[in-house]
């Protein structure tokens, strides 16, 4: 069941083409990768899906339903883990939680916040600790934990494995693997090639706005895509 | 939510400093305005006090003659203080809140008023007025004008506006969180005051509440326009503070030049000078038409003839009379573009809320020209009270012990104060209703390019 889609979605910025007719799905439980270098247009798709910015023609879709100008409604299905997930310095890492979960309207008790962030594998002794104890990885497993509470059926991720150590990045993927299995869409921009072949189900690569390979990571090997990637930028 | 932002804000470090410095500088201000009262109410008391003894000492010593006599008498009028005037001194430490006259000429006695410290006309004072009108708003702006841009800069804003569905709530709230804090602030202040200056809780003191919170209230609407524009946290700090500037330094020193060149008062000078000349050039004229011109004034004393004497008491006094007659146009034009002078810096506030704050401030609290004004009108009526029950006692040579002089008590004005809801509160609401509604806009207009 596609829960993502892009139907000729194509975005200017000041004349320059930053997204030339996209068409994509992703399905229901389905790991969608999308690789390119920067500028190639994976920012933009992302902000287009979340509604951050409108389309120049074409459509974004989530859950049957076009983000703009439903992007209000069409937020309600979506969660978003951005490169560094930016948290409130002030609040430590339960109460951020809390925070950005009464945001998406879901109330949960110190107990179940507790259990998003084990979850997201965040040791329970750093859940009351200062943010600012907090290392990359920790604030990653907080927005993992963001997009767990919300229970969105997508969720978008800009770079989340860029600047996190081999042990981190693994977690990750375990954690994305385990999100998928419980029927999440991910939509993942990425630089990680390996990471990509490892947890995604399908595999993109965008060049200056488009979409030009998309494969089924069980057809191609790492070193493969790594070759394809660098023929194709 | 509102608990977990109040939480992240009051856990920031600026904060407290703000709320710390603002609430220290609210307790002096409480207590300058209680040195205020209290040096007043000395003032008062020792003229309460004087008043009976001089009059007393005076009247043993100048028992012959009832005119010598009331050369020296001084009559003390007092313009009552209201304790709300601690909290806006305004103009009563440099205006005496004490005339103490004799009968003779009123305009050369108007000013000899007790010394003030002119340094504290330089600065103005720092009562809880200032600290309202000044500082609060500066509160304000370092509360809120990185709102919305702090949370782009740092990158959360991404998040806020992917889990809410309405993200400019989020900002709603936020303000709301620091209105509480800056409103918890001031009425931790106002209780204090309430408490230590022992201030009545009655119509004025709740107009005062009203208008501190309208006005604060003006502020966040500024504010909320500048988040709106959504520019960095640097453009949002200047551009606030520009405005403070423009508000409480630039404009209401535009609008005072304007008034004070658009009615100037060259009459105050003129009074001065005719009133000395009016009587003083009297010395060397016949005697005879300055008694008639008395007897003009008052028909009544026409029957007390001039004495065929080098020097009668009746024509002492027609002299003196003949210094406020002289003067009474310029003093009757001086009184008539003060009070223009007034009602224009009134209108002018309607559009400066810092202005329109101060003013309203300082006529609830008793401190401004108007009240400055009624009190001369009454001190006008006093003296001229004064000297119709003691002229035929003069002139009629009645004996300085006929006079019961216990009666003469220092005697009290207190301005009659109305509050006008519409006039006090309208003009900072519609300011607060501008630019809230026109920051409203913009967020709905600028929604897609929000994150």
């Amino acid at each position: 069941m596609t829960v993502l889609s892009a139907e000729q979605l194509s975005k200017q910025y000041n004349g320059t083409l930053a997204l030339n007719n996209l068409n994509l799905s992703v399905d229901k439980g389905e790991v969608f990768c999308l690789l390119g270098q920067n500028g190639a247009g994976k920012t933009t798709t992302i902000n287009l899906f979340l509604g951050f910015t409108a389309a120049s023609s074409g459509k974004a879709m989530i859950n049957g339903i076009e983000v703009h100008p439903n992007d209000s409604s069409t937020r309600q299905f979506v969660a978003y883990i951005p490169e560094i997930v930016q948290l409130y310095g002030n609040l430590n890492g339960i109460e951020n939680l809390d925070f950005f979960s009464r945001l998406a309207g879901f109330k949960y008790a110190g107990a179940q916040l507790s259990s998003f962030l084990l979850k997201a594998g965040l040791q329970e002794t750093a859940h009351r600790r200062s943010l600012s104890t907090y290392s990359k990885g920790m604030r990653q497993k907080v927005g993992i934990a963001i997009a767990l509470a919300k229970n969105a059926d997508v969720i978008l991720m800009d770079e989340p494995t860029s600047g996190l150590d081999p042990k981190a990045t693994d977690e990750f993927t375990r954690i994305c693997k385990e999100l998928a299995a419980d029927g999440k869409a991910i939509f993942m921009a990425t630089h990680d090639i390996f990471n990509a072949v490892n947890v995604g189900a399908r595999i993109g690569i965008m060049k200056q706005g488009s979409l030009v390979h998309t494969l089924h990571s069980n057809e191609i090997t790492a070193n493969e895509l790594q070759q394809l990637y660098l023929e194709t930028i | 939510m509102f608990l977990l932002l109040l939480k992240s804000f009051l856990r920031s470090r600026i904060a407290v400093a703000g709320i710390v410095i603002v609430l220290l500088a609210g307790i002096t201000g409480i207590f300058i305005g209680q040195q205020h009262i209290r040096k007043q109410q000395e003032a008062i008391a020792l003229t309460e006090h004087f008043q009976q003894e001089h009059i007393q000492r005076n009247a043993q010593f100048f028992d012959k003659e009832l005119g010598l006599l009331l050369y020296y008498l001084r009559f003390s009028l007092v313009n009552k203080l209201h304790p709300l005037n601690a909290l806006s001194i305004g103009q009563r430490d440099v205006n005496s809140s004490i005339q103490s006259l004799t009968i003779r000429n009123l305009e050369g006695q108007k000013y000899d008023t007790d010394l003030f410290n002119p340094s504290n006309v330089l600065t103005g004072n720092l009562d809880m007025g200032f600290v309202l009108i000044y500082l609060l708003p500066l509160l304000i702006i370092a509360f809120t004008y990185s709102l919305l841009s702090e949370e782009k800069e740092d990158g959360t804003w991404r998040l806020v506006a992917t889990q809410s569905k309405r993200p400019v709530n989020v900002l709603i709230r936020k303000l709301f969180v620091r209105m509480i804090t800056v409103l918890m602030v001031f009425a931790v202040l106002l209780l204090l005051a309430t408490f230590i200056l022992s201030l009545p809780v009655d119509k004025l003191y709740l107009a005062v509440i009203c208008l501190a919170f309208i006005y604060m209230l003006c502020w966040f609407g500024i504010s909320f326009w500048v988040i709106s524009l959504q520019r960095s946290s640097s453009t949002n700090a200047v551009i606030l503070l520009s405005i403070w500037i423009l508000l409480t330094v630039v404009l209401p020193g535009v609008a005072n030049n304007f008034i004070t060149s658009r009615y100037p008062v060259p009459e105050s000078m003129a009074t001065v000078v005719q009133q000395r000349e009016g009587y003083h050039e009297k010395w060397d004229m016949e005697k005879q038409p300055t008694v008639d011109r008395f007897y003009a004034h008052y028909p009544q004393f026409s029957k007390y003839p001039l004495p065929d004497k080098q020097f009668s008491w009746l024509w002492y006094y027609a002299m003196q009379q003949m210094g406020d007659d002289e003067a009474a146009v310029q003093v009757k034009q001086l009184q008539e573009k003060l009070r223009l002078r007034e009602q224009s810096s009134e209108y002018i506030g309607y559009f400066i809320p810092t202005l329109h704050t101060q003013q309203q401030l300082n006529s609830l609290a008793g401190a401004g020209l108007a009240n400055q004004l009624q009190f001369m009108d009454s001190t006008a009526r006093f003296h001229e009270r004064m000297r119709l029950y003691f002229y035929p006692k003069i002139f009629e040579e009645a004996k300085v012990k006929s006079v019961d002089w216990d009666m003469f008590k220092v005697e009290y004005f207190s301005e009659e104060k109305r509050v006008s809801w519409g006039g006090l509160l309208l003009p900072l609401l519609l300011v607060t209703l501008v630019f809230s509604v026109t920051g409203w806009m913009n967020f709905n207009k600028r929604m897609t390019a929000f994150a």
